[in-house]
């Protein structure tokens, strides 16, 4: 179980997010929704420990994790895939990978078994530069790099975004997958809304930094897009 | 020719020791650490001490400024560093005043008003190192006079670029280190100590400047400000070779010293520092992120 409670977020003097309340059940997924600008990477990066600081409680299954770093939070089971990707343009993509297992400290630095049946292509090209794969591979291998890090929850931040058509629906089938096997908990920040509404079992809208309206995945109607996320 | 060859590349070889240091601190820290100079100078004077007071030679004062510096810049990293992370112009001031601090501990023989420890024979006085007299004899292999002192810093400084290449590229505190300098936030969120890893880096470059000290002290004489322009000339090599970049170090520090050298075999020492600054110059207006860029300055 994820929790946060009056979580407020700051960029240095800015004051970004406001006042966040939501738990999420392990194995749940969640899609933060909202206008460009609002704050949904802010909360991502919040979770993460990456903004300048945060004020409030985040615990993921009882343990306190909002005054800990970043590399803390990852060890305790935060797996992040950034929006960009992120990955290392001169490290093989094996290296991207393993990267993830400073993470998972109980492990040998392997690559997880669920990768090579997720995307064969990473496996088939491990000594390639990451900076040489298209984006839609790039964005596998952010997403193979947050799973070596053998995470209870994912955080995923506009997956399908930039990314051609075709491979749009491997990534979808892919996070899903992650929630089926692998009981994951994803929180998943989209602008995609039909995507949205296939794969989330909760949702939340933020507005101006502050959570305006939340509910269960079939409540997230045409109407409520409208209203809160057309420009 | 081939003597001022060698010359050079001995030369080449020490900033190579120094610029290693500064280059991968800058490259995954974004600290520029003027007191660089001054741990060369550090591992100049455990030289000296380790041969008078515990009767070290040269050999074995190696491991000892190493670890002596590596604690040293350790203590520094902690004191002043951590504190001053993202802050590139206060690390650059902070750490000049370590400099200084450093050179004037040494002046005052580690100080009547410092630690109330008294050296004998350090204080203002000049200083140098008795090699082992391995070291000390010439010999030729057909017209070509071999020096052994500077062969044994051409050994060294191979060996331990070799080494530093190795943990960088073939170990994890390596590709920790490596992900840092492309990445430190994602280093953080696939679980990377990133002050952890920093410290020990900072150790490691403090460590290869201790070893530069040492190597130095055997043809140079040992005095507090020895390091004060190596820092330059280190940064030289960094600025050449492309921040970050082992190869680019080895390759600068190669060809800055090669010019020092023979610039200097024709004319002078002044005249060949001048054209090293023009050549540095030129490099950097014809490649402004160096000959092979890591990291962008």
């Amino acid at each position: 179980m994820l929790t946060l409670q009056s979580v407020n977020s700051f960029y240095g003097g800015s004051h970004i997010l406001h006042d966040i309340d939501f738990s999420l059940e392990t194995g749940k997924i969640l899609s933060v929704l909202g206008r460009n600008g609002v704050g949904k990477s802010t909360l991502l990066k919040t979770l993460m420990g990456l903004t300048s600081s945060m004020t409030g409680k985040l615990t993921l299954n009882e343990v306190e994790l909002g005054e800990q770093t970043t590399f803390y939070r990852a060890r305790s089971g935060m797996g992040y895939v950034p929006q960009g990707r992120e990955i290392i343009p001169d490290f093989s993509v094996k290296e991207n990978i393993l990267m993830g297992r400073f993470a998972d400290q109980s492990s040998k630095a392997e690559i997880p078994d669920i990768v090579p049946e997720l995307f064969p292509y990473l496996m088939d090209n491990l000594d390639r530069a990451g900076g040489l794969l298209s984006g839609g591979q790039q964005q596998q291998l952010a997403i193979a790099r947050a799973i070596a890090t053998n995470p209870q929850v994912l955080l995923l931040d506009e997956p399908t975004e930039g990314i051609q058509p075709n491979i749009v629906e491997q990534i979808e089938d892919c996070i899903l997958r992650l929630n089926k096997e692998l009981n994951l908990t994803i929180i998943l920040v989209e602008q995609n809304i039909r995507f949205a509404k296939r794969a989330s079992d909760e949702f939340l809208i933020l507005d101006n930094g502050r959570l305006v309206c939340q509910g269960s995945g079939n409540e997230l109607t045409d109407d409520l897009a409208n209203q809160y996320l057309t420009i | 020719m081939l003597d001022t060859v060698f010359i050079g590349l001995s030369i080449g070889s020490i900033l190579l020791l120094v610029a290693l240091g500064l280059s991968i601190v800058y490259g995954s820290m974004g600290v520029i650490n003027m007191a660089h100079g001054e741990l060369v100078m550090m591992g100049a004077y455990t030289t000296v001490i380790a041969q008078t007071y515990l009767g070290f030679n040269l050999f074995a004062a190696i491991p000892l400024a190493f670890i002596v510096c590596a604690g040293l810049g350790l203590l520094i990293e902690r004191l002043v560093i951590r504190r001053l992370y993202n802050r590139l112009f206060d690390t650059l001031l902070a750490t000049w005043g370590v400099a200084i601090l450093l050179q004037q501990a040494i002046r005052l023989e580690f100080g009547l008003s410092f630690f109330g420890i008294h050296i004998e024979g350090l204080g203002p006085g000049l200083q140098s190192v008795t090699l082992p007299e391995i070291m000390t004899e010439s010999f030729t292999v057909g017209e070509f006079v071999i020096q052994p002192y500077r062969t044994f810093i051409i050994l060294v400084s191979a060996l331990l670029a070799v080494l530093t290449w190795f943990l960088m590229y073939r170990t994890r505190i390596g590709q920790q280190v490596r992900a840092i300098m492309r990445n430190p936030d994602m280093a953080a969120a696939c679980g990377i100590d990133v002050k952890k890893v920093n410290a020990l880096t900072f150790a490691y470059g403090a460590g290869l400047a201790g070893v530069a000290g040492v190597m130095m002290s055997g043809f140079k004489t040992v005095m507090p400000d020895m390091g004060s322009s190596l820092v330059v000339d280190g940064f030289l090599v960094v600025v050449v070779g492309g921040v970050g970049s082992l190869v680019g170090s080895i390759v600068a520090s190669g060809i800055l010293g090669q010019l020092n050298g023979v610039v200097a075999f024709f004319s002078n020492d002044i005249i060949a520092r001048a054209v090293v600054f023009a050549a540095v110059i030129a490099i950097i207006i014809w490649r402004p992120r160096g000959l092979f860029n890591y990291k962008g300055r």
